[in-house]
Formats: structure tokens, sequence, C-alpha cells
């Protein structure tokens, strides 16, 4: 059902309120100004009726009946008296002077004005308002004025106030039902796409309208929620893929290795340690994954604390220089200045001795490691930059992912996780972590946030 | 050497007891924190293995226990990989080292050996000279002499041939002595220690007919006389 479903909407619900709240104040509009025109054509004319009375009743006092009939004729014989009406009657109704051929009707004795239709000699309907006074014995006198305009002005505005009111409400509830059924539809549409994506089709996505209304804002963000789902879905899938792969590898190569040794009489030392050592190396992938998973997890944070990173850096310089030199390659480590991070010191030195580890193990012989620490207002960057062949721009975000290596990487020692960690330490203290050519060689910086509980 | 184990997978308790046994020592296991807080306050030990999760009472009010009774025993505390401030806990509640599982034997035993080296030095006089064989370190005027030659060291080098000579007859591990030379706690992937190793030696060791400093294969190296 569609229209139980609009009227639920809060969309229609509001314009509902409106609708009473705008009727509401086109009423009160209307009976304002019929007080200001009609009311005040009618005061207009009780007070003609009045002052007509007033003079009447005077000249009864002063002339009785004839004085009366007197005046009675001359007005009613004066041309630009036309719309006044006059009648005075005797107890037994019968007329002696005025315009009115006879006494209209009974009238209620108790109101002040009345109104009648007469019709004059001429067969014209015409409304009167009028007042009616005793006068001597029995005597009644009727004084009125033609109210033609005041009846058609009050029939007139009767008319607008109704087509007025009926036309705000009859605006209010089509515009609700429209904007109402629009909101509806939207929501519908956002509705219907959760629910897909609920029943498993993680691909839906909310469509857009291109406008730029608040439920296009809620659209996009929709969208960008599921793309970020999609994409720590996908990367879970991945990771599961690679460690399944990753690890199939070499668990089959050691259970070989295993049974060939069962085989043997007298196994040798040489491989029994080789077994050790391929057990080791699973260990430390594994190792490094759940480290990387506790690091994004967050639970490092809670024991946070203001380290020196340039004293880390400094460290981890001092523990790879002789691995550097080794290597024949030249090393540099570049960081006087002090930059106070608010983080773990055991997890941003295992992160500097990743960058370095590969720095290393990529750079070929004979060229040179830049470690290089500054600072500007709010933050405090480390770049360690190598001569070696560097990573492609294309690949350079790839690389950060798990178990994500270079082709020409694979003949290297390593379980591809190296990066991924330098990452998630980096994203765990607020930083983030960039990978720029280095023309030529690689320049890998961390940038992290200093310390905002530093002393001055 | 006594060891009491207290540990409840039965697996690596075995394997720790048989590795331990091989090298004589003699071995206890408690199966749960109750038995082991008996056993170590009535028998004496020179050291105690206690994994952190144990059934009933777990291994750090075991030990937290046995500190509040006068109860030195080093001990070393087992934990698998978990929480980030286990070791900062581990130590605070009165632990002397503590290992992560899965470790390595060899890891564990020099851990060990270090400990109860470390518990028998304690009280002692600071040494001010180390020597071992004709290896011989001032302390205080920072020089290192083998035999007539005085060996020239970097600062880092001093500190590595300092901890490796209070250690002297021990195999140390690369994760001890990234630990006692550079005060990080984490694994070093590479051969980082290796070289810093092979400098030494090449410091230390050449020229002399007897070398001092020992690879210990899958485990460490060992300063000998």
């Amino acid at each position: 059902m569609r229209l139980p479903a609009l009227f639920r909407t809060s969309v229609f619900q509001l314009t509902l309120i409106y609708m009473a709240l705008f009727g509401a104040s086109v009423v009160a509009l209307s009976v304002f100004i019929y007080w200001s025109t009609v009311g005040f054509l009618e005061r207009q004319t009780n007070e003609v009726i009045d002052a007509e009375t007033t003079g009447l009743r005077e000249q009864w006092e002063r002339r009785r009946l004839v004085g009366l009939v007197d005046v009675i004729r001359d007005r009613v014989s004066r041309p630009d008296q036309e719309r006044s009406v006059y009648l005075l009657v005797d107890a037994g109704l019968r007329p002696h002077a005025g315009n009115l051929s006879h006494w209209p009707q009974e009238f209620d004795q108790s109101v002040d004005y009345v109104e009648f239709v007469y019709t004059g000699a001429d067969g014209n309907e015409v409304p009167v308002r009028a007042s009616i006074i005793r006068v001597g014995q029995g005597f009644l006198l009727l004084v009125g004025r033609e109210i033609r305009e005041l009846v058609q002005l009050n029939e007139m505005f009767r008319r607008a106030a109704i087509w007025g009111v009926g036309l705000t409400m009859a605006l209010a509830l089509i515009g609700g039902v429209l904007v109402g059924l629009s909101a509806q539809q939207r929501t519908a549409q956002l509705n219907r796409t959760t629910r897909e994506i609920i029943a498993g089709d993680l691909s839906k996505r909310v469509p857009l309208s291109g406008s730029r209304d608040e439920h296009e804002e809620l659209a996009l963000n929709v969208n960008a929620m599921l793309d970020q789902i999609e994409n720590l879905l996908a990367g879970l899938r991945h990771v599961g893929d690679s460690i399944a792969h990753d690890l199939r590898g070499p668990l089959t190569r050691l259970r070989s290795r295993l049974e060939t040794l069962t085989a043997e009489a007298e196994p040798s030392r040489a491989n029994i340690e080789e077994c050790l050592a391929q057990a080791d190396a699973l260990l430390d992938t594994f190792n490094a994954l759940l480290r990387i998973a506790r690091v994004e997890s967050g639970a490092y944070r809670r024991a946070f604390a203001e380290v020196d990173l340039s004293r880390i850096v400094s460290d981890v310089c001092d523990l790879y220089r002789a691995a550097a030199e080794d290597a024949q390659l030249r090393m540099t480590c570049d960081c006087a200045e002090h930059g106070l991070v608010f983080g773990d010191r055991e997890l941003l030195a295992q992160a500097m001795t990743n960058l370095l580890d590969n720095a290393i193990k990529y750079t070929p012989a004979g060229g040179r490691i830049a470690v290089h620490l500054w600072k500007t207002d709010q933050r405090v960057r480390v770049t360690v930059a190598d001569s070696g062949p560097g990573i492609p721009a294309a690949d350079r975000e790839r690389v950060l992912a798990r178990f994500e290596r270079l082709d020409q990487a694979r003949s290297k020692p390593g379980n591809g996780l190296g990066l991924a960690l330098v990452r998630a330490v980096a994203l765990q203290h607020d930083g983030k972590l960039t990978l720029a050519d280095n023309a030529p060689g690689l320049a890998v910086t961390l940038d992290l946030p200093l310390s905002t509980r530093a002393k001055p | 050497m006594r060891v009491l184990i207290i540990e409840d997978d039965k697996d690596v308790a075995s394997f720790t007891q048989k590795g331990l046994a091989q090298a004589g020592w003699n071995v206890d296991w408690a199966e749960n924190g109750k038995d082991g807080l008996f056993l170590a306050t009535t028998e004496k030990y020179d050291a105690l293995v206690v994994d952190r999760m144990l059934p009933g009472v777990d291994g750090l009010t075991v030990i937290r226990t046995l500190r509040a009774s006068n109860i030195a025993t080093p001990a070393l505390v087992l934990s698998a990989l978990g929480e980030v401030d286990d070791r900062v806990n581990g130590l605070r509640a009165g632990g002397d080292d503590y290992l992560v599982k899965p470790f390595a034997f060899s890891e564990l035993f020099a851990r060990l050996e270090a400990l109860i080296r470390r518990a028998g030095a304690a009280g002692a006089p600071a040494d001010t000279v180390l020597q071992v064989a004709d290896l011989r370190m001032d302390l205080l005027r920072r020089e290192v002499r083998r035999g007539e030659r005085t060996v020239d060291l970097q600062p880092r080098e001093f500190q590595l041939l300092e901890f490796l000579m209070r250690h002297a007859g021990q195999v140390v591990t690369r994760t001890m002595l990234l630990e006692g030379v550079w005060d990080y706690h984490f694994d070093p992937q590479t051969n980082v220690i290796d070289v810093h190793i092979s400098r030494l030696r090449a410091k230390i060791d050449k020229g002399f007919d007897r070398p001092l400093l020992h690879t210990v294969r899958g485990a460490g190296y060992r300063l000998d006389g």
C-alpha cells in the first residue's frame, strides 16, 4: 500500500501540521479583514440609522404625528435620500407615511437592528437594515437603509474566504503529498539498497539523483561507507587468501622435508635445523600478522606515552649502521632535532627497523641511505631515503598492504608484511606513511603529529 | 639446578621439562596455580617458569603472592602473544623476565640461566673489573684489554661486550642482546645483531689463537674462556 506509507512519512506529517497552521492563519486574517471592512460599513450604516431615528424622535416630541409625517414625506421626496427607507404605521400596521407600501413582516422586538428584503415598486428585491422604534400610542416607526452593497460585499467576502482557506489547504495538501512522495521514494530507495546489501549483495549502491540536498548527502555517505566496508572485506578476503597461499607453500615444503627425514635411519642435523628454520620463518610470518592485527586493533594506544622520536631514530640507526656498512652502503642519520610524539616506543622502533631493513635489503652495494628527521609546527617527519631501485608510482599504495610484494622483491627474504606494519603503526599514531621517488630510489616518510602535551 | 614449571599446557610443559632435564636440571611440574604456589612456597627452587594464564589462580597472582611472602626465587613469565602491556604487568607483578609463546627452547634456557646467575650475583658488590680468560674489562676506566693488547671499542660495542662478559659461559640470544644493550623488546628480524657481534669478534678475537666469542647455532652467542 502506497498511501498509508505516505501518511507515515515524517515530511507528510510535517506538511499536515503546516497545513493546519496556514489554515488557521488564513482564517484569522480573514476575520480581521472582515471586521475592518464589512464590519466598518455595517457600523457606519447603524450610525446613520441611529442619527435618523434620533432626529425623527425629536420631531415627534416637538410636533407629534403631523410633524413626523411631514418630515418623513419631505425626506422621502428628496432625491438624494433614495437609499433611506422610512415607514410609519399605526397599531393596525396601516401605513401613514414612508416609502414602503406595507409593513414588511413580523419582527423580533428584542434586537436593535433588523434586516429584511423588500420588493420595491420596480419589482427589485432590496435588502434593508432598519431600526424600529415606538412613537406615541401604538405607532411604530421603521427607519432603515438599503444595504445592497453591504450584502454584496459580505457575500464576496464569504466566497473569497472560503476559496482562500480552501486553496491554501488544497495547495498544502498537494505539496505535502508531493514532497512526502519524493521523500518516501528516496528513503524507499535507500531502504531497498540496504535490504539488498543485507541480503548479501555488497556491490549495490544507493542511486544518486544529482541534486545537492540532504538525501543526496546521505546517499553519498552511505555509498562511501559501503565502499569502505567492501574494501575492508576485500582486504580481509585478500589477507585470508594470501595467508593460505603464502603459508601453504612453506608448510608443504616443511612437511615433505619432515617426511623424508622419517625415512632416514639417521636424520642429519643440518636437515633438522633446516626444518626448524622453516618453522621459525612460518612463526615469524604469523607473529608479524598478529602484531599488525594487534596494532590495528588499537590495543597499544592504552599504553601510549610521550616519547622522543629522534632518540628512537638514532637508536635504530645505531643498530643498523654496522649492517649498512657491511652491505657497502653509506648511511647518514640526521636526527638532531627532538621530536616528542605521543606513542609507543617499541612500535615506533619496530617501524623504523622495518624501514631501515628494507632500505638495506633493496639498495645495491655502493649506494646510500639517508635518514632525516625534521619538524614543522605540529608534525615531525622521518624520511628514510635510499638509492635503490625505488617503487613505481603505480605500486606505491599496493606495497603497503599485507603480503604485497613487487615481483622483483620476491627473490629477497621477507614476508611482505614489513611496510604493512609500518603503516599500521603510523595510523595508530594518527600519522601517515608516504612513499615517494628519491630519484633514484625510494623515500619513505613517516609523518607523525607532535605530542600536544609537549612542555614549552 | 632445580626448576619449577607452572604451566597448564601439557605439551609446552613436557617439552620444556625434557629440554631442561637433558641439560641435567631437576624439573618439577605443577599443572595449576594452586599446586604451583604450594610447591614454590614449600620447596627450594633456583627458578620458576610461570605461565600467565592458568586455571584457578593465574600466573601473576602466584608470583605476587610469592613476593608478598618474601620468596624471591627468580621467575620467568610465559605468555601467549596477546595483550600489549603483558610485559609491563608481568614484570610489575614481580616476574624477573618475560617470554612470549611460542618460544624456542634455547631462548628459554638462555634466559633461565641468566636469571639464575643474576639472582646468585644479587647482593654481591658490583664488579668494577670483568674478566674472561685473558679478556679484561675495566668498567671504571672504560678500558678493555686482551692479553697485553688494548682493544679499542665504540661505546655500543663496549656495552655489548659488557653484557656478554656478565653472562660469560652462557648462551645469550639475539633478543636478549637487543634487550640488554639497546633496551628494545622486539624480535630483531634480520642479522643486525650478528653484524655487531662479528665486528666485536674481529676486535677481540682477531689475531688470537683461542677465540672467546662463539656462535651457538640456532640459539645465539657465548663468550667463553
